[in-house]
């Protein structure tokens, strides 16, 4: 069976070849899109829910029920660590860009902070939200900024992103689907005769349709591998050129696909291949 | 001789499960029954053929262009479906085969073209051979019965080169090779000569009376008269529809090949 359809690819060599290209440059968008929603996904996972939360400190709070609070807040069992940021410190952090403005403005602009840092695995949006619901209702506590803008602001992203990375999936779907089964339809009608003898010798069905189908399944896989390849050769160039500062800047590092996910590729791809090559049988080898 | 021995044991295996019929030997290998055949309503091709061809048996079939020869053959090996009667296959109708018996009873049948229905960019051995892989022989009996068949018809020593660069009557052989390589029960060939010139078509008519005396039922298509008048066999004249025994001297075959000269 393999044997017949590599005598089928060899026929129409170009041909064959200038499909597997476009099937390899279908998947290799697919491919790009899923690779920006992973790493969207991992940049969402880092900073999708605040590990920081920033409560502000009402006018007049003594030192003393600062500690006491800033004590209260480490024993939390969401909060990894509280530290204590005085106006002074927060008007000098701030001009640290070196802003005069915001040197030379009085002190009592500058709110005193307790600013937490969460634990992360107990982070989720709705503990989040309890732990700042709780911390406000104590007197000394004026306001709780969660950054949820900025949250929400990336899961949005993130949301976008999929819908995106589904239309590219349905394009590229049909776009294989198309490929492949023109490029076979082309294979059939260059082996009409080759097909009617087998028929008048007694060929069954499958002997004769198998062939076509191998050789669907081998352009979508193969353009799917060259696709895949291409893609980890574009992202190692990418990563060695951007990761030192980009990684540090964002807090988190790039990464390829699972290797789960490329291997779904692959196989997506030649079954899809199979099933353009199925619907080219269908309409070319009829009665 | 071993091949002869072996082309007179029949094995009908027309469905997949292949049931062996003992009784099938001793029946004719074909029978046709009011057999009717279809294409526009007004103008039936074949309307009642009856035709009992015994096993062994070289049949002419001969008659005007557009009396059905083609159409008779096609419905042997089911490349058409009768429209009304029986046509029995070593006792089978098959005429009931389901589309997954039909490679099965092709199997049984060596056809033979005008027109040869080669595959060009194969080599001799490869059109031959294509006949016994679609069975899933072993490539190595494959090889021994190929080369077998290609001396058979004078081709031996040949199987490396490519059909298209054979002359006519080389193809020709070719394909009959094609034919009789699985040995089969019967041949039919639909006018093999009528590409070929005369000195060739009596070649080839010498190749399919060897065939016969092997022990192969040979049905054979023409309206070459030349042929009809060398070879003293049975011959049948398909006239408007029906099938006439026209043996026993040519006189009721003037008749209908005048017809044909007139077309
Ligand atoms: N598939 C088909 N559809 C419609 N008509 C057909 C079909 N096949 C054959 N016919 C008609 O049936 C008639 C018999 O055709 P057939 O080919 O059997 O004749 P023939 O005796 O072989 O003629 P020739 O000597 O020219 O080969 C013709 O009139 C032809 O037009
Ligand atoms: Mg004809």
């Amino acid at each position: 069976m393999f044997e017949r359809a590599l005598k089928g690819l060899r026929l129409q060599f170009g041909t064959q070849m200038l499909s597997v290209a476009t099937v390899a440059l279908s998947l290799f968008c697919m491919g790009a899109a899923l690779l920006a929603l992973e790493n969207t996904g991992a940049m969402v996972r880092r900073w999708g829910a605040p590990v920081k939360v920033t409560v502000f400190l009402a006018e007049g709070v003594s030192l003393e029920q600062v500690d006491t609070l800033r004590r209260a807040l480490t024993g939390l069992p969401e909060v990894e660590d509280a530290r204590y940021v005085s106006s002074a410190e927060a008007r000098q952090s701030l001009s640290a860009g070196g802003d005069a403005t915001v040197a030379s403005a009085p002190v009592e602009l500058f709110p005193a902070t307790i600013e937490l840092r969460l634990v992360p695995s107990a982070v989720t949006a709705d503990r989040v939200a309890s732990v700042a619901a709780r911390v406000r209702r104590i007197p000394a506590v004026s306001e709780v900024e969660t950054y949820r803008g900025f949250t929400e602001r990336l899961r949005g992203l993130l949301a976008g992103g999929r819908a995106a990375a589904g239309i590219v999936a349905l394009g590229v779907l049909l776009c294989v689907l198309a490929v492949v089964s023109n490029t076979v339809r082309m294979s059939l009608a260059a082996r009409l005769r080759e097909i009617e003898v087998l028929r008048l010798v007694g060929a069954t069905r499958a002997y004769i349709r198998t062939p076509f189908l191998v050789e669907g399944a081998m352009l979508g896989g193969v353009g799917a591998v060259v696709a895949v390849a291409v893609l980890a050769m574009v992202y190692a160039t990418l990563r060695s050129h951007f990761d030192a500062s980009l990684g540090t800047l964002l807090g988190v590092h790039p990464v390829f696909l699972p290797w789960t996910v490329s291997m779904l590729l692959i196989v997506g791809g030649a079954g899809l291949g199979a099933l353009g090559s199925a619907a080219a049988l269908r309409r070319g080898l009829q009665s | 001789m071993g091949r002869s021995r072996a082309s007179q044991e029949f094995r009908p295996h027309f469905r997949p499960e292949g049931h062996f019929d003992r009784t099938a030997a001793h029946k004719p290998i074909l029978v046709l029954e009011n057999v009717l055949k279809v294409f526009r309503a007004d103008a039936p091709v074949l309307r009642g053929v009856d035709l009992t061809i015994e096993r062994g048996e070289f049949v002419f079939v001969t008659g005007p262009s557009g009396a059905g020869k083609s159409t008779l053959l096609k419905l042997i090996y089911r490349a058409e479906s009768v429209d009304d009667g029986r046509i029995l296959f070593c006792g089978r109708d098959i005429a009931r085969l389901t589309e997954d018996s039909i490679p099965h009873l092709r199997r049984n049948i060596g056809v033979v073209f005008q027109d040869f229905r080669l595959v060009p960019y194969w080599t001799v051995y490869e059109n031959v051979a294509v006949a016994l892989e679609v069975m899933g022989l072993q490539p190595r009996v494959v090889r021994s019965r190929v080369a077998l068949a290609l001396e058979r018809v004078g081709l031996d020593g040949r199987g490396d080169e490519r059909v298209s660069v054979l002359s006519g009557g080389e193809q020709q052989r070719v394909t009959i090779a094609r034919a009789i390589v699985t040995e089969p029960a019967i041949v039919l060939a639909d006018e093999p000569t009528g590409n070929l010139d005369p000195v060739l078509a009596l070649d080839i008519l010498g190749l399919f009376e060897e065939i016969n005396e092997a022990g192969t039922t040979v049905i054979f298509a023409t309206h070459d008269r030349t042929l009809l008048e060398v070879s003293p066999r049975r011959l049948v004249v398909i006239d408007d529809g029906r099938c006439i025994e026209a043996r026993k001297g040519l006189e009721g075959l003037g008749d209908a090949l005048e017809h044909r000269a007139l077309n």
